[in-house]
């Protein structure tokens, strides 16, 4: 409790306003052959900042938290990521991607690897730490998303929610300054979504920089700094947790919330 | 409560007691296994009866004593040309299907890589080539190609008449490709020592700079230290090769103790090690069917299993105990071998590892023809050669090229997330995944080119099921020569499958 505490505490005593710029999307636009899927998406996230990107299937969210680690090129726009703009510089896109750390809808854990393997192959092999380095710090994260007894299994012996936690210790173990999570929750049955959430709360509680694509509105509400809505692969309203629920502005926001609450 | 717990289960016996036996599970599988095993066996009886009877009717002798007696045939090429038994003619013939299955395996799994990994390439006029080099050489039947590849061969240019060595390193005529031939001379045994020595120093090179990568995580480079290290000692070995002539000695040691052990030493260490393996699969068979409780459930095929296995195991020790010529032979092929090596060893100081020869040609009397100095590839064994490799390099290239893409997109995506390089993500993520997709359809690919070199017949290189047709043409003892070939294909299609299968079973990805 008291640990939760001072966490919280960390989360409060954030100043946002000041805080430094960490994403900074400038007029991106994407598209796939003739169908448009970003249109002049423009947004900036601070750092310890929880932004929760909701809207219908299709609007570009995917896409667009896909662009910002480069695994979706982006045709038109800017893309700052920690300073570093995101082009076709190779040297970029891999400082970029060492910083951020990606979590995905289906989970893809490596299924030829132990949990441990899967969690410190990129520490070792990137960032060059020495293994038994690299295995304390899986075995440390392991304990943090609740599954130690975990480490010597294959992906393939877990349960969905436990496939979830290790993809998320994965992401962790580099380190990074921004999380991105793309539908974690969304492939997992419902009494495994709650330990996830519990996870990726914990995980804006210690102040990670978090940017979550997701449907869960119990999340959004209690968690998010700021709450982005996309339709048609446009940002359609960005406000407070507050605002969005209780008083939005848009015609569409509405008949999204009137749809799902 | 145990009362009625007791009549429960007395009831319940009751009901079991009351099956009659057409109804009895256990009853019909018993039944059925044993009647099935009558058939086959009445069958097999039948046809050999039936077989044996035509073939006395005609006249036809079955034994297999043509494999003693002096064949008169020719072959076109292999170890020994003309063989001095039916047997040794047959021997001839199976090494060289051996000879062409093996460099056509490996030849054929690199050509293929080389085109699936180009068919996966970016490059428009690349892949569209690959694309092509597939689907041209998959579509022709292989027959058709290896007689196109004989024709176009035969019909170049006839050997010059004048004897003697060529000029240059390579020639080609309607004899065949002759290159130059690199031999294994005196030395070679030695320096080969010197090698094996390498690799031993290999071995702890790398598990040391292994453990050093792990302790600091720099990259150490091991396996290139490794292959250096054998790199080293196999040029050094060229120059000090002598210094082991020494091993002849321990060889020698090693002939005399086969030539003094007793025979019935061996028959009881061969006993011991049968009993001991024996021993060892019913405990781990055992161990596998007792459940986490230590309860031992056995079902019907269970037992199956250990009464063949058992009569076969008793089978063996009985044949090895009461039949000596196994344990001599043993012993005498031991010897003999151990003598051979000593008789390597045995070379003065100055012998080199290896020589090279150019080609030459030769006219021993009416036609020239290539001598023994070059490596010469027959346009027969080019023809066969060729064609097992294109026709099987299209399929392993479209298994590679499928085991990669079977390698789900997410993989690569969370690779390239974590921050890992194109060539890390090839190695750590892609490669260990495509490996276990592609090796169970490779083994089939390898199976079928082994095969396949039974059309040799058709452009007459001298392969097993050639020697073998000859010879039941001379001698007319078909059915001997039919089932020498049908157990020589039997065992080198069973040795591939067991090695696959083999890695197979040991790289299986765990799951639930």
């Amino acid at each position: 409790m008291t640990d939760n505490e001072t966490e919280s505490s960390i989360r409060e005593d954030r100043d946002l306003a000041n805080a430094k710029e960490i994403i900074v999307c400038e007029g991106v636009s994407k598209w796939f052959g003739d169908f448009q899927a970003l249109n002049n998406v423009s947004a900036t996230i601070k750092e310890q900042e929880v932004v929760v990107v909701l809207g219908p299937s299709g609007s570009g969210k995917s896409t667009w938290i896909r662009c910002i680690n480069r695994l979706e090129q982006h045709q038109e726009g800017r893309i700052m990521v920690d300073g570093v703009e995101l082009s076709n510089d190779l040297r970029n896109i891999e400082k970029v991607r060492s910083e951020v750390g990606m979590v995905f809808q289906m989970f893809n854990l490596f299924p030829h690897l132990t949990v441990r393997d899967n969690i410190s192959l990129a520490p070792i092999w990137v960032r060059k730490k020495p293994r038994a380095e690299a295995e304390e710090q899986a075995s440390s994260l392991l304990e943090r998303v609740g599954i130690p007894e975990q480490a010597d299994k294959f992906p393939g012996q877990l349960s969905g929610g436990q496939q979830q936690r290790v993809a998320i210790a994965r992401a962790l173990a580099m380190e990074p300054k921004i999380m991105l999570f793309d539908e974690p929750t969304s492939a997992l049955d419902p009494e495994m979504i709650k330990e996830v959430l519990d996870v990726m709360k914990e995980l804006a509680l210690s102040g990670m920089t978090m940017m979550v694509v997701t449907h869960e509105m119990g999340f959004a509400k209690e968690v998010a700094d700021k709450i982005m809505f996309m339709e048609g692969g446009q940002i359609v309203e960005t406000g407070t947790p507050e605002h969005f629920f209780t008083n939005p502005t848009e015609e569409r926001t509405k008949l999204f919330l009137s749809q799902i609450l | 409560m145990q009362s009625s717990a007791e009549e429960n289960s007395s009831t319940l016996k009751a009901v079991s007691q009351r099956v009659p036996l057409w109804r009895d599970v256990v009853v019909i599988k018993w039944v059925t296994q044993l009647g099935l095993l009558a058939v086959v066996v009445a069958s097999l009886w039948f046809l050999a009866g039936q077989a044996g009877d035509n073939l006395q009717a005609r006249n036809i002798n079955t034994g297999f004593d043509f494999l003693e007696r002096p064949p008169d045939i020719q072959l076109s090429e292999g170890i020994d040309t003309s063989p001095a038994t039916g047997g040794r003619a047959l021997w001839v013939g199976m090494v060289n299907t051996l000879r062409m299955a093996v460099v056509g395996i490996i030849f054929a799994t690199f050509l293929g890589v080389v085109v699936g990994l180009a068919r996966l390439s970016n490059n428009w006029l690349i892949k569209r080539l690959a694309g092509l080099w597939i689907e041209t050489l998959r579509n022709v039947p292989l027959l058709v190609q290896m007689i196109f590849y004989f024709a176009v061969l035969t019909a170049l240019p006839r050997v010059t008449l004048d004897s003697g060595p060529i000029h240059g390193w390579f020639h080609v005529s309607n004899k065949g490709i002759s290159m130059p031939r690199v031999f294994i001379s005196d030395g070679f045994y030695q320096w080969i020592t010197v090698v094996a020595v390498g690799c031993i120093a290999a071995y702890f090179i790398r598990n040391q700079r292994g453990k050093k990568h792990d302790l600091t995580g720099e990259d150490t480079h091991a396996a290139s230290w490794a292959f250096l290290t054998i790199c080293t000692f196999a040029i050094i070995g060229i120059f000090v090769h002598p210094i082991f002539s020494f091993v002849g000695e321990i060889f020698a040691g090693l002939a005399t103790l086969f030539e003094n052990i007793p025979t019935t030493l061996v028959k009881i260490l061969i006993a011991s090690v049968l009993i001991f393996f024996a021993s060892r699969w019913i405990r781990n068979f055992f161990a596998s069917r007792r459940s986490a409780t230590g309860h031992l459930s056995l079902i019907d095929d269970d037992i199956f299993r250990m009464v063949f296995v058992g009569t076969g195991a008793l089978i063996a020790i009985i044949v090895v105990i009461s039949w000596t010529g196994i344990s001599s032979w043993i012993l005498n092929s031991g010897r003999d071998l151990f003598q051979m090596l000593e008789a390597k060893f045995e070379v003065d100081g100055a012998a080199r590892p290896f020589g090279a020869m150019k080609p030459d040609i030769v006219k021993p009397g009416k036609f020239a023809n290539y001598g023994i100095n070059g490596l010469t590839m027959s346009p027969g064994f080019a023809a066969v050669f060729f064609g097992v490799v294109f026709y099987t390099s299209a399929f392993v290239a479209e298994i590679i090229r499928g085991g990669i893409l079977a390698v789900p997109k997410g993989q690569i995506e969370a690779g390239n997330a974590v921050g890992l390089s194109r060539s890390q993500s090839l190695r750590h993520i892609v490669l260990p995944q495509a490996i276990r997709i592609i090796l169970p359809p490779m083994g089939n690919q390898y199976l079928n080119l082994t095969k396949n070199t039974s059309l040799a017949i058709a452009v007459g290189y001298s392969d097993i099921v050639q020697v073998g047709q000859t010879v039941y043409n001379q001698t007319g003892k078909s059915l001997p020569v039919m089932a020498i070939w049908m157990l020589f294909y039997l065992a080198c299609s069973l040795t591939i499958s067991v090695i696959v299968n083999y890695y197979n079973v040991r790289m299986k990805i765990v799951e639930r």
